[in-house]
């Protein structure tokens, strides 16, 4: 037995955000995550078949192995239980177009994760959505392949398999609210049923996982900014109903913007937040080269989110102003 | 006084201790902005030492007769022509390369590391050490633009000065020839670089801490007894 | 007092030295420079009209115009460049007419910062062979499909660079406006 002079050190043990501020643990609420994002999985197996599901699994395969690694180069922790590679992977998947190229997959969910999270410290102290980090990466690398979309199974003649906005912005075709709101059109994997989105999604706020704060600024939000534009010349601006089914919309509103890490804390910060990326999203769609713009809105505003914080922290009490 | 460094310190210094990107984080317009390709990099990196070496040259050689208040025009003055010379002689001979660094050759008068060099290096030192000086930090510019240069290239379109080294499968990655692919790459290449001497470092606490901690301890000594 | 004229020789004589250096650099460089920049000028002229053996610019409109004509020195066409707004920034081409205005015969882009691999394929030869032979009056249309008769105003727009496409098309339609409007306003060509 040997001791030494050294003395022993005594650790401090410091967690970074998120903290809990809801009734569920991170572990519990992101494992909530994972079943709300069931509904838009099936969907996305049904309308584009069961390949879908190797894009899925590469997807969480990659994240949470970049995750292990990362974390055994550092010499962290490994807490894949923690659910949150497994979400990230599971989230880029549903956000890639059909049939997508797997290496590709792969390569966006290294850096979702390597960039987007770990390169920051890990869960809790990153900036920007993980998923949409590497989503914007794959779609500055492979922009062709990133907008080459599939026809859905059950496409009829006069379905194409450009997605609605494109089809909106480039050739001024409007598809039926009806498609939108199934899911029987072209677009991401688990993007295009509104239904399926809107179940998982209203999952989530209904049992607490999820504020209804973001959601419901962004609806308003859209449906305010879009409607204006709309009013103004209801030919040349699409309806704010399709602005609110078209693309990406929901999926992003109830998966990727309420993200706990990347959202404010604040009530009021999180109306600005949503607002914002509703703001974002029609002068994007409406002005922008790009038919879609959820991804580069939500990116956005994340960079926002500690000025949003720090200017609607509640005043302490007697403080002078 | 402290000692002076020797003549070779003066040039080793700039490939690395000291080097203008990784380092000094000078010049960072023309490195994100031209090293889209290895050669690109080079160009840029040659026309920038150009200037350095010939401005440090002459202004180390002036150094005592420029009155102090007018000494930063009468730097730009120096630094410009060299510049306005470069971007003649590259337009006249080599007509490809000054249209693809485009801009980025009239704006080597504003990089920070050549009046940074004039103000903290040639104007207090005599003239061997001030182009010793310039052509290390020329040579550190040189080295970091190639390496950013290169793995953009390799990465975004799959060549190395126009050859081809990854095979026909690999689908270049458009975004490292983008903007934001220069920013991903220096950012990297400057956190593994802080890695690698944090860590280069705490082994030298760690051996530090070995040498003269350990053997004093008493309570090894009386164990081995 | 002093230092003020110590300061004003200093900087008078280093400004003087510069620019005496730098003219003479300049009188070397200068015609080399002319000639690279006519070469590539002519190149591109004799890209959008290949029958041209010859070009002249035209002195007479505010706009850069070149003049073509063919080996007997008779006038064929024009050549005109002329930019835009494209996805992503600014589009520089060129486009060879006929001398009635409306036929077009040939387009090259010379600067442009679409999308690589997506936008880019405007400056490929696919795209612009559509236009050769291309009716330019009342004025170019994009359409989904290849247009079947012929002659045609119509242009197929390349599928995902439907962006980039129109905004060539755009470009070509303003720049023969123009040209037109000239020639309306009884100006010399």
């Amino acid at each position: 037995m040997t001791t030494t002079t050294v003395n022993p050190t005594y650790r401090l043990e410091l967690t970074s955000s998120p903290h809990v501020h809801s009734r569920w643990s991170t572990k519990q609420a992101m494992w909530m995550v994972i079943i709300a994002l069931l509904p838009p999985t099936i969907s996305a197996v049904v309308f584009f078949g069961f390949y879908q599901l190797l894009i899925i699994a590469v997807s969480i395969g990659f994240a949470v192995g970049t995750e292990a690694l990362i974390k055994t180069i550092r010499k962290r922790q490994i807490n894949i239980k923690d659910g949150s590679a497994v979400i990230t992977g599971l989230l880029l998947a549903l956000i890639l177009p059909p049939n997508f190229n797997l290496a590709f997959t792969a390569l966006g969910s290294i850096v979702a994760i390597g960039l987007g999270k770990e390169i920051f410290g890990g869960l809790g102290y990153n900036i920007f959505n993980p998923a949409l980090v590497g989503r914007a990466f794959l779609q500055a690398s492979f922009p062709v392949a990133i907008t080459t979309w599939e026809k859905p199974n059950f496409a009829v003649d006069t379905i194409s398999s450009a997605t609605p906005l494109a089809a909106f912005k480039f050739d001024s075709v409007v598809t039926q609210l009806s498609s939108l709101f199934i899911g029987n059109i072209g677009g991401s994997l688990g993007e295009t049923s509104s239904i399926a989105v809107l179940l998982g999604g209203i999952f989530l706020i209904a049992i607490g996982v999820a504020n209804y704060r973001i959601p419901l600024a962004m609806i308003i939000g859209v449906i305010v900014f879009g409607g204006i534009f709309w009013l103004v010349d209801p030919v040349a601006y699409p309806n704010p109903l399709f602005h609110l089914l078209a693309g990406g919309f929901l999926f992003g509103t109830f998966f990727m913007a309420t993200d706990w890490v990347s959202s404010p804390i604040t009530a009021k910060g999180m109306w600005i937040f949503g607002l914002g990326i509703s703001l974002v999203l029609v002068i994007i769609r409406l002005f922008g080269g790009l038919p879609e713009g959820v991804m580069y809105a939500i990116l956005f505003m994340n960079a926002f989110v500690p000025m949003i914080n720090r200017y609607t922290r509640p005043q302490i009490f007697g403080e002078a102003k | 006084m402290k000692t002076k460094a020797t003549l070779s310190q003066e040039y080793v210094k700039g490939l690395w201790d000291q080097n203008p990107v990784f380092k000094q984080v000078l010049g960072m317009c023309p490195t994100l902005a031209v090293t889209v390709s290895a050669i690109n990099g080079i160009a840029m990196a040659l026309a920038t030492t150009f200037v350095l070496v010939f401005s440090s040259l002459i202004i180390s050689i002036i150094r005592k007769l420029i009155p102090t208040q007018v000494r930063i025009a009468a730097y730009i003055l120096i630094i410009a022509t060299f510049v306005t010379l470069v971007d003649l002689v590259m337009k006249a001979q080599f007509p490809e390369l000054s249209k693809s660094l485009g801009p980025y050759i009239p704006l080597i008068v504003v990089n920070c590391l050549i009046l940074g060099r004039q103000e903290a290096f040639s104007s207090k030192n005599g003239v061997g050490r001030s182009v010793l000086d310039a052509l290390g930090m020329g040579t550190g510019f040189l080295g970091a633009l190639f390496v950013l240069g290169g793995i953009r290239e390799i990465l975004g379109t799959r060549t190395l000065l126009g050859f081809q080294v990854l095979p026909d499968f690999y689908e270049p990655w458009l975004i490292m020839i983008l903007p934001a692919g220069a920013f991903l790459t220096l950012g990297l290449l400057m956190g593994f670089s802080n890695a690698y001497i944090a860590k280069k470092k705490n082994k030298e606490r760690e051996t530090l801490r070995e040498k003269y901690l350990k053997p004093k301890s008493p309570t090894v000594n009386a164990q081995e007894a | 007092m002093k230092i003020v004229i110590h300061m004003l020789v200093t900087l008078s004589i280093i400004g003087i030295i510069s620019g005496g250096l730098l003219s003479e650099v300049s009188g070397w460089a200068a015609p080399k420079i002319a000639a690279h920049r006519k070469a590539a000028t002519e190149k591109a002229v004799f890209t959008v009209q290949p029958e041209a053996k010859n070009q002249q610019k035209v002195e007479t409109v505010d706009f850069e115009l070149y003049k073509v004509f063919d080996d007997q020195n008779n006038p064929i066409g024009y050549a005109l460049p002329f930019e835009g707004n494209g996805f992503q920034g600014k589009i520089r081409l060129m486009v060879g007419v006929k001398n009635d205005l409306k036929e077009i015969v040939g387009l090259q882009i010379l600067e442009q910062v679409e999308t690589p691999g997506l936008g880019t394929k405007v400056t490929e030869d696919d795209f612009l062979n559509k236009f050769v032979n291309l009716s330019s009056v009342p004025k170019i249309l994009p359409v989904k499909v290849e247009p079947t008769s012929k002659p045609t105003n119509e242009v197929q727009t390349i599928t995902g660079a439907t962006i980039s496409s129109k905004a060539v098309i755009a470009i070509v339609n303003a720049g023969m406006e123009k040209l037109r409007k000239v020639k309306e306003e009884g100006g010399e060509l």
